[in-house]
């Protein structure tokens, strides 16, 4: 442990980068104080760059130059990633020939001088750059922000540096805090890279379309999993080891899976076909993801089972993108014996730029433990007075109204089948929208859920949305178990709708009778608490649609202007900011009034 | 133009070449789109921001439009043994928008990058339009896009010369210059890769092969399963 300046405010910056979700974050004296992705800023989904606008931002936000930063904390280790990229390469060795050029490249250009990029952007000297693991950051971010002082610790990815997946422990406390990471799983032995060829293989963008294998599970069966574990049989001790003949991300960044992978599930899907589930094709594509998710569902409860007999602990924090599995972390809580699950509102690399600055203050610097806020809204804040400007210079209906009337407003709005951009407060830390830049509608009928992904989302129809629920609420329309509430506050489970709910929640329930829910408590999103209330009071149920606010290869929207300009070229009917809503005038598709300007 | 109307014939010919291309230009504007929606987003000018928000809603159109016709003729189609050649620098799509990096340009200087890339686009369109008269739905998909790229070529212009009316001539030179800098800077990058590919494929034949020995015999030894975590991981100083 190295010793902190006495009587002074710890000020750590984490970074994460160069991979995919780049993001910055700030902790002072313990607690953070600013969270953003890259993406927001630069309006580049999944924007990996340097993250420059998002440092930026956090220092901004602190009113902090970088050279009052006691400490700059990377997520990963870049020359043990180089080592393991290598290593990789030769042991692939003649079959690697096209990828090693290209692996070389992409390191030797930028990834592995990281320390030379942050102290040269930054101009903080290289003694305060610091890395952590990979997963310790992932293991930090769910264990260090969880209001709990001992849980077990499970973090799973495609890869960091070379652990795929850990297990271990936390403790904290008075006597300090310790991260503890027992063992680990190591590439290319990934049940991250395992979900993510199956992602390639069903014709979605790596990193981007799981969740769409995940929502297309739903209408599949099982009939390939016994496949599937072929392709991942299980390790004596108790891990699993991925049969490389059937994979080919090790060896090539061309394609994930190999000519063997193909011949065990058919042609691979062209990312242009639809799926079509009444044929054979698109019921092939749909067992397939059945059967991967439930291979993956059977390995992750199998060790979350181990993890629990091992540690006898109460509590599982856990991290890394397979966290982002909402319908396998609630089959961790309903099988494993864990009481409660803490999944981060960004359990992906993002997240890590946060887990890192926790790491340093309260494990390398041993800063004192603090209780850090449960809550994602670490970014940005929305002004409301730029929509209204902005509204006035284009002759659109706009009206400021105090909290109250806005909210009674707006319930009306989604009562009569409006479609709503709701924007308030700092900005989510992390891939959901959590009710600060959201768009909301009436979760009963089918029709609004076709119409959304339609007119705004421009996605596929199989492809579910979310509710939200006031907590008090929630056991009446969600089959939820004991620690449910928990693991749906940053929508990280799937829940069962009530059977005689699902009918009036059509919208929001999936095919197979599951709803990635989002349980809502009052202190967390209070306007949202209270339009939710107001809702119910109109309809009977306060239950709404919840889905992010952004279109189709968009980033969610960080400003005024962003959400309105999102809501000008979409079917949104109305937009809240603030106190401040707008409703549309005009369409911008309606050229001739617009060419007279 | 005219002189390469043979070439963009033959180029466009080909019915899987066809489709693919249109594809790759549908990418583009989908991401010219975007980042025209940036544009809209930063500029202080209600004028400009509603045509880049029409301007942006038009790329989209043309995204889709680029889409849908390409997925019609590959859906038409058997599949190659090997993909075909796509020639992508002799006939690109909407080149330029790719360029853009809005945040870092005035108003003036994007409108002025835009009249250019709008003007060479609507050129390139034209021409392809003519080329592929022997498919007529690929033909009204490009008559679709020159009309709606005149519009773009003219807002972008008149625009201009609205906002910047004696600096006019200079930007557009400036932005001719920025677009000649950046095509030198594709192909000198292009150029640099392709040797950078090439050296470092000689030395992986030349140099690794003792190594990749090594390292497969140590993969070997490595057992499946749980490796245990070294406790010397957890300092933070090491890159390592």
């Amino acid at each position: 442990m190295i010793v902190s300046k006495a009587n002074t405010e710890m000020k750590i910056l984490g970074i994460s980068a160069h991979y995919h979700d780049s993001a910055a974050a700030l902790v002072i004296d313990g607690v953070p104080v600013a969270a953003v992705q890259e993406e927001r800023l630069s309006r580049h989904k999944n924007d990996a760059a340097f993250p420059m606008a998002a440092i930026e931002w956090c220092l901004d936000r602190a009113g902090l130059e970088p050279e009052e930063l006691d400490a700059v904390v990377f997520y990963e280790r870049p020359m043990l990633k180089f080592e393991r990229i290598l290593t990789s390469t030769l042991r692939a060795f003649p079959r690697s020939w096209r990828s090693f050029p290209h692996a070389m490249k992409n390191s030797l250009g930028e990834k592995v001088w990281i320390r030379g990029i942050i102290s040269s952007q930054l101009g903080v000297p290289k003694s305060k750059i610091l890395f952590t693991e990979h997963h310790r950051a992932h293991a930090a971010a769910a264990f260090l922000t969880a209001p709990v002082h001992e849980a077990a610790i499970l973090t799973a990815d495609g890869v960091g540096e070379w652990a795929t997946l850990t297990v271990g422990q936390g403790v904290r406390g008075s006597e300090g805090t310790a991260i503890k990471l027992l063992r680990e799983i190591r590439f290319p032995h990934s049940l991250g890279m395992l979900y993510s060829t199956f992602t390639a293989f069903l014709g979605f963008a790596v990193n981007e379309g799981e969740y769409k294998v995940m929502g297309l599970a739903s209408y599949g069966r099982p009939t390939m999993a016994n496949e599937v574990r072929k392709l991942v049989p299980r390790t004596s001790d108790g891990a699993f080891r991925l049969d490389l003949d059937y994979f080919e991300f090790h060896t090539t960044a061309k394609r994930a899976y190999s000519s063997k992978f193909i011949d065990v599930f058919g042609r691979p899907r062209n990312p242009l076909e639809p799926i079509d589930l009444a044929t054979a094709d698109g019921r092939r594509y749909a067992d397939c993801a059945a059967s991967v998710q439930a291979v993956l569902e059977d390995i992750l409860l199998n060790i979350a089972r181990s993890l629990r007999r091992e540690t006898g602990l109460p509590d599982l924090c856990l991290s890394g993108g397979v966290a982002l599995n909402g319908v396998a972390n609630a089959r961790i809580l309903n099988e494993c014996g864990f009481e409660r699950i803490f999944v981060p509102a960004s359990p992906g690399d993002a997240g890590c730029a946060l887990g890192a600055a926790l790491y340093a203050d309260r494990i390398h610097f041993g800063e004192p433990e603090r209780e850090t806020p449960d809550h994602p809204f670490w970014g940005p804040q929305v002004d409301a007075r730029e929509l209204a400007v902005l509204a006035h210079q284009d002759q659109q209906p706009v009206e400021d109204m105090d909290d109250a009337a806005l909210i009674e407003r707006t319930a009306h709005d989604l009562a009569q089948g409006r479609v709503v951009g709701w924007m308030e407060g700092a900005l989510e830390f992390g891939p959901r929208a959590l009710g600060h830049r959201s768009i909301l509608a009436a979760p009963h009928k089918p029709e609004m859920r076709d119409r959304l992904n339609r007119d705004i989302k421009g996605r596929e129809q199989f492809r579910p949305f979310a509710p939200v629920v006031p907590a008090e609420a929630a056991e009446t329309y969600f089959d939820l178990p004991a620690g449910g509430a928990r693991l749906a506050r940053f929508m990280s489970g799937v829940f069962p709708v009530r059977p005689q709910w699902r009918a009036r929640l059509a919208a929001v329930t999936h095919v197979d009778g599951t709803a990635r829910v989002q349980v809502l408590e009052e202190g967390m999103a209070p306007r949202l608490y209270a339009l939710l209330q107001s809702y119910g009071r109109l309809t009977g149920m306060p239950v709404l649609l919840n889905t992010s606010f952004n279109l189709s290869g968009e980033p969610i929207v960080n400003r005024a202007v962003e959400g309105y300009l999102t809501f000008r070229r979409s079917g949104i009917d109305v937009l809240v900011a603030g106190n401040t809503r707008v409703t549309k005038r005009v369409s911008v598709r309606s050229r001739t009034e617009e060419h007279a300007a | 133009m005219r002189p390469m109307t043979p070439l963009h014939r033959f180029i466009w010919r080909d019915a899987e070449r066809r489709a693919r291309k249109l594809l790759s230009f549908a990418e583009t504007e989908a991401d010219g789109g975007r980042d025209l929606i940036r544009a809209a987003e930063l500029t202080h000018d209600p004028t400009l921001r509603r045509l880049y928000l029409i301007h942006a809603c038009d790329e989209e159109r043309h995204a889709a439009l680029f889409r849908g016709r390409s997925e019609v003729l590959l859906r038409s189609l058997s599949k190659r043994a090997f993909p075909v050649l796509q020639l992508d620098w002799i006939s690109p799509g909407e080149r330029g928008l790719d360029d853009l990096r809005v945040e870092r340009a005035s108003d003036a200087s994007l409108l002025a990058f835009l009249h250019l890339s709008e003007k060479a686009a609507a050129r390139r369109f034209a021409a392809y339009r003519d080329v592929t008269g022997r498919d007529p739905k690929t033909s009204e998909v490009f008559a679709e896009v020159v009309r709606d790229e005149t519009f773009h070529m003219n807002y972008t212009l008149s625009q201009l010369t609205r906002i910047a009316p004696e600096r006019r001539p200079m930007l557009l030179w400036r932005a001719r210059f920025g677009r000649l800098w950046k095509g030198y800077l594709r192909l000198m990058s292009a150029l640099a890769d392709a040797i950078g590919t090439v050296i470092l494929t000689l030395q992986y034949f030349i140099l690794l092969p003792p190594f990749a020995l090594l390292a497969k015999s140590t993969a070997k030894k490595e057992p499946c399963g749980w490796t245990p975590v070294s406790a010397g991981h957890d300092r933070l100083e090491s890159q390592y």
